[in-house]
């Protein structure tokens, strides 16, 4: 993408979460019950949402890779796994901090956390496979198998936490919000954290294409010169 | 040969193989008696032991004998390039996966039920026909390890990853299976009704069979150089 596009794009992210603090921070009355606390979820919701897309992302271009072996598909693929990673910690650090005033405690093992904790465990694994197995030829190949089989897990997961857990879905609903300065704060938000993923996304790729190149540059360097040549060199 | 022979032959293979060497049954089994022993000095046993901490104990041991015998289930294909003479053969790599799978899942159903007496030995369960329903629970549960984890192993067997990443891969994966078969058994010990084992026995059974259809469609890519 063009220089331009990306100064655009980067000056569009800045200012719409400059926005977006200044709403949640400022311009958004605390809601009733929960009082400060709950000014957190205008950031936690939407990466939770970021997650989700994030390894949907990677769903799709895992299979587009195994159809198509195109290495932009096993770069998207990887990109959108590490950003998932990112935005799945955001959401699993926000999520304590809201927890310890309004359920006294950082943790609890109720559904929604239980289920994040473990798909992030899952794509945490499939970064890791990534980095040991890196430079084989078939690791993107046995990744694009991961990223398949992680996200169709993401139900299993799901289901079997609800089944387990003793606890209820423990998180407001966004009936809370009652005021419009809450909704106008909720969107701004949701369209910040949004527009920063596909910065990022943007961004990562095209940093990922370069090293891709830049590898493939080096390995021609480090080819050994071929018969002819070494002859006339020492000829 | 139909594609169900050949995945026949492949489970039959490994299964003699075995029978010749009982090179991985007889190290699973201990491997499984040590977990549990290991399980037994860390927690306090007796009591309430048996459903506290019983069914989460009796299914870890499980997982980590099963990462176990996984990891050889190709390993022994990768001496003398046995990996390479599969390939070559005239069938469907799918019916490699069956075929691995099935004798895997022969493996871990049979590693399960041995390793019964022991867990009720050490946690003073007492026998009864109650506990006849934990054997579907095991069959399931083996399903699940095998249909997830012949998938890992066969990518694992690959040098450049090593044996070291098939727990990393597949702990986290085998979680919702874990969780349900978990659960379930805790709910036999406690000789609960079998109403209440549904949910749990029907996700174990929509695992597996998900995965193992998934695994087959996918198997190919594993196999290709």
């Amino acid at each position: 993408m063009s220089l331009r596009f990306n100064a655009l794009f980067s000056m569009a992210v800045f200012i719409t979460m400059l926005a977006a603090l200044y709403a949640v921070f400022i311009y958004v009355p605390s809601e009733r019950e929960m009082g400060v606390a709950q000014r957190i979820f205008y950031f936690h919701v939407p990466a939770a949402m970021s997650t989700y897309l994030a390894f949907f992302i990677v769903f799709v271009a895992s299979i587009q890779f195994l159809r198509t072996q195109g290495a932009q598909w096993d770069r998207l693929a990887l990109c959108a796994a590490e950003l998932g990673i990112v935005f799945g910690l955001i959401v699993l650090t926000t999520g304590p901090i809201w927890a310890r005033p309004i359920w006294g405690t950082w943790w609890r093992w109720e559904p929604r956390l239980a289920s994040m904790l473990i798909m992030f465990t899952v794509y945490v694994a499939y970064l890791l496979m990534r980095v040991y197995g890196a430079g084989a030829p078939q690791i993107p190949r046995y990744a694009a198998i991961l990223g398949i089989v992680a996200f169709i897990n993401i139900p299993f997961v799901h289901y079997s936490v609800n089944l387990w857990t003793p606890e209820q879905q423990l998180h407001p609903t966004s009936n809370t919000l009652l005021d419009p300065r809450m909704v106008y704060t909720k969107y701004l938000c949701y369209s910040a954290v949004f527009l920063f993923f596909f910065y990022l996304l943007s961004r990562r790729l095209g940093l990922e294409k370069i090293r891709q190149r830049f590898n493939e540059l080096q390995d021609r360097l480090d080819q050994p010169p071929d018969s002819q040549m070494k002859g006339s060199i020492l000829g | 040969m139909n594609f169900l022979a050949q995945s026949l032959a492949i489970a039959a293979k490994d299964l003699a193989a075995e029978w010749h060497t009982k090179e991985r049954f007889g190290s699973m089994a201990f491997f499984v008696l040590l977990i549990l022993l290991v399980f037994s000095f860390s927690f306090k046993s007796g009591g309430a032991a048996l459903h506290e901490t019983g069914p989460g104990v009796l299914w870890s041991a499980f997982v980590f004998a099963s990462l176990f015998g996984l990891q050889r289930s190709f390993a022994t294909e990768g001496e003398n390039h046995c990996l390479d003479a599969l390939r070559l053969a005239p069938m469907h790599p799918a019916a490699i996966y069956l075929g691995k799978a099935l004798g895997n899942f022969i493996f871990l159903a049979l590693i399960e039920t041995l390793a019964l007496p022991f867990f009720g030995l050490f946690f003073n369960l007492s026998p009864g026909l109650y506990l006849v329903p934990l054997l579907g629970i095991f069959a399931l549960g083996a399903a699940c390890l095998s249909s997830v984890g012949t998938l890992f192993a066969a990518m694992c067997s690959n040098q450049r990853l090593g044996e070291l990443m098939l727990p990393l891969l597949m702990v986290p994966l085998i979680m919702p299976a874990l969780i349900s078969c978990v659960e379930a058994t805790a709910l036999v010990l406690a000789n609960r009704p079998l109403a209440t084992l549904y949910p749990h026995l029907r996700m174990l059974a929509v695992y597996s069979l998900v995965f193992t259809v998934l695994s087959l469609m996918l198997f190919e890519y594993i196999l290709e150089e």
